[in-house]
């Protein structure tokens, strides 16, 4: 797969991917997903895909007639959109046999899992990663040969270092989305119970700090060592002209330092916010405590336009900076240098050639020309290439002189030498000359 | 003297945050806690610097909710009043920060709920008139474009006066000092006594602007004296 972004998205955009999933596919997909977790179920034959389809629309949509039948049409809609596979490869020969694609479990997975980073899933998956990454040092430091690189350092670096730090990441954004709510709570609660939900609030707040400074400390401290280990084995790659694996480790390294700035950026946010809900409990809920300055206000405002009150403000105005002053100056007058414009005369050929204009004209009007075009290639090729444009001219002249034109309203263009064209007209035939 | 951290009015005065400090609160703004170490260092200045301003007829007020600003009681220091449209856009963001929706954001606001409300709380009609007093009909397409206009205008001049701040194109944060546009309501009082009491402290002034608003903005708002010369 091209690794160059702009043309992977180009190859989606061609492909015209895209995803509809509607909610009884989503739940269908769950049913399945839980189901064939729970019976350990690789693959499900077609009645039971057909079943679960029904039981999921009696949930769902329980007054849906033809059950069946939309559950051909939602398996295959899945399977357009590679939601489900079938695996049999039977073809027509008996009913199929499907799986769930990765894509579908990673979409029922997001709406099912409760994947926020928590103390002891980060501890775990920290503790799991630093192992990892001894082992992959101590092959390194073993490594001798270019596949036991790729296969020791490389493929776990690759697989399973990324697998773990990709669990890290997902459960950030998971918390992420936990700390969305907390906030949204925190509204509701008071929203719903002003006064009476301080302590629910103050509850809420301290669980989220709590939780964020533990999160924090532990990466603080494990991102260290990963950093300690992975820039160990980038030394020893490398020492072994190992390039590959030089650069299976910096990314790793870029995933660490993403996975710490998440941290102390969310706390410094979270404690912003903190103070901020702190000082709102304080100052405006627990000073009123029966929500009557929101109403007050309220009415203040819808009465303001009739009795009319307007807040005092400082408004110094800017100190004056006077300029200072100064004595008029006698500009001189504008001049430049004096050059010398009387260049010398340069020495060149004499150029005779327009003496025999006239001469060859009458020539070519003897040889039978019938045009401007006629005479100038009767004439140019007389001369040398850097000469037949302003012959040319001359050409036009002469045969003005010594002929009577016509022309066509539109003249037409003609190619009388290689690069030079003119407008062509013609002249009387008849003796042609005056 | 006791809690402040400088010695004297002469330390005050040299010290780095005293000149932006002293030029921001002649200008009108209100120094807060999101101000960082200037809003520390009037804090710490506090005991010298009100004497200080009163030399100047000013008196350099304190609030629980978190806010300095600079009051002028005399002549000695400008002072103005602020107009229809910043009133009525300071009130509605007031209402806004006391309200826990904005809570979920940290205290952001958008401009667009900013119109919503102050058009839900006024009514559309009432809302031109009150930033439009001299016209009588007005195009509705021309009139909402005023309304914005005056609304923006008026955002831009909290913010100089640090009511709020202005994130970017859509986005507000409200800052605490907007409560002193909910200080007629804020105890349980008559709002006549409060406005009366706040009148006798220099805060606030009773009736119409003699604001500029007035004299703007004529073009696409049919005249009077046009009207009454068609016919």
């Amino acid at each position: 797969m091209s690794s160059d972004p702009s043309r992977l998205i180009a190859a989606l955009a061609r492909d015209r991917i895209n995803l509809d999933l509607k909610t009884l596919d989503l739940c269908f997909l769950a049913g399945l997903y839980l189901q064939a977790n729970r019976a350990s179920l690789a693959s499900f034959e077609e009645d039971v895909l057909i079943d679960m389809f029904e039981q999921i629309c009696d949930v769902v949509d329980p007054g849906a007639e033809r059950p069946r039948k939309r559950a051909t049409h939602a398996i295959q809609r899945l399977r357009d959109q590679r939601m489900l596979a079938r695996v049999d490869g039977a073809g027509i020969v008996r009913s199929g046999e499907y799986t769930l694609t990765r894509l579908a479990a990673a979409v029922v997975e997001y709406f099912l899992a409760d994947e926020a980073l928590t103390r002891e899933s980060l501890t775990l998956l920290t503790g799991t990663l630093r192992a990892q990454l001894a082992e992959i040092l101590g092959a390194a430091k073993r490594a001798d040969t270019e596949d036991a690189w790729r296969e020791r350092v490389v493929a776990p670096l690759r697989v399973t270092v990324g697998e773990l730090v990709g669990g890290i990441e997902r459960r950030q954004r998971g918390l992420d989305s936990q700390q969305e709510k907390v906030q949204a709570e925190i509204s509701k609660v008071l929203q719903a119970d002003w006064f009476g939900a301080v302590e629910q609030c103050q509850s809420l707040l301290d669980r989220t700090t709590d939780t964020l400074r533990e999160l924090n400390e532990i990466l603080l401290r494990d991102t260290h060592h990963f950093v300690a280990l992975l820039q160990e084995i980038q030394a020893l790659a490398s020492e072994s002209a190992q390039a590959e694996s030089e650069a299976a480790v910096q990314r790793v390294i870029e995933h660490v330092d993403r996975i710490a700035d998440w941290g102390s950026a969310r706390q410094h946010a979270w404690s912003d916010y903190y103070q901020y809900v702190h000082r709102y409990l304080r100052d405006v809920v627990r000073l009123d405590p029966d929500r009557a300055l929101s109403q007050r206000l309220r009415d203040q405002i819808a009465s303001w336009p009739s009795t009319q009150f307007h807040l005092l403000v400082a408004s110094a105005r800017s100190i004056r900076l006077l300029r200072s002053l100064e004595s008029r100056a006698e500009r001189p007058p504008v001049t430049r240098p004096r050059t010398d414009r009387e260049a010398s005369p340069d020495l060149v050929d004499p150029e005779e050639a327009g003496l025999d204009i006239e001469t060859l004209v009458e020539e070519a009007l003897a040889a039978g020309t019938k045009s401007l075009a006629e005479v100038a290639g009767w004439v140019l090729p007389k001369f040398p290439p850097h000469l037949r444009y302003a012959i040319t001219g001359r050409v036009a002249d002469v045969l003005a002189r010594v002929t009577r034109t016509r022309s066509a309203h539109e003249r037409p263009w003609r190619t009388v030498a290689p690069n030079l064209e003119l407008e062509d007209w013609d002249f009387w035939r008849d003796g042609g000359l005056r | 003297m006791t809690a402040s951290g400088f010695q004297s009015l002469e330390e005050v005065i040299a010290d780095r945050h005293f000149p932006e400090v002293d030029l921001a609160l002649r200008r009108g703004r209100h120094v807060g806690r999101d101000d960082g170490t200037d809003y520390d260092y009037l804090v710490d200045a506090l005991d010298h610097l009100e004497p200080f301003y009163r030399r100047f007829g000013c008196e350099l007020v304190q609030r629980t909710d978190g806010y300095f600003y600079l009051l002028p009681s005399g002549d000695r220091l400008g002072r103005r009043q602020l107009s229809a449209g910043e009133m009525l856009v300071g009130q509605t963001l007031a209402l806004m920060y006391l309200d826990p929706a904005t809570l979920q954001h940290g205290g952001m606001a958008q401009r667009e709920a900013l119109l919503g409300r102050l058009s839900g709380l006024l009514g559309t009609e009432t809302l031109v008139r009150t930033l439009n007093p001299r016209r009588r009909k007005f195009d509705e397409r021309i009139a909402a474009e005023t309304v914005r206009t005056k609304v923006a205008e008026a955002l831009r001049q909290l913010a100089d006066l640090g009511f709020i701040d202005v994130v970017d194109d859509t986005m507000l944060r409200l800052r605490p000092a907007l409560m002193r546009f909910a200080e007629p309501v804020r105890d349980l009082s008559s709002p006549h006594a409060a406005l009366e009491q706040l009148v006798t402290s220099g805060e606030i002034v009773l009736g119409d602007a003699d604001d500029e608003d007035v004299n703007d903005d004529r073009n696409g708002i049919e005249d009077d004296d046009d009207e009454e010369m068609g016919g």
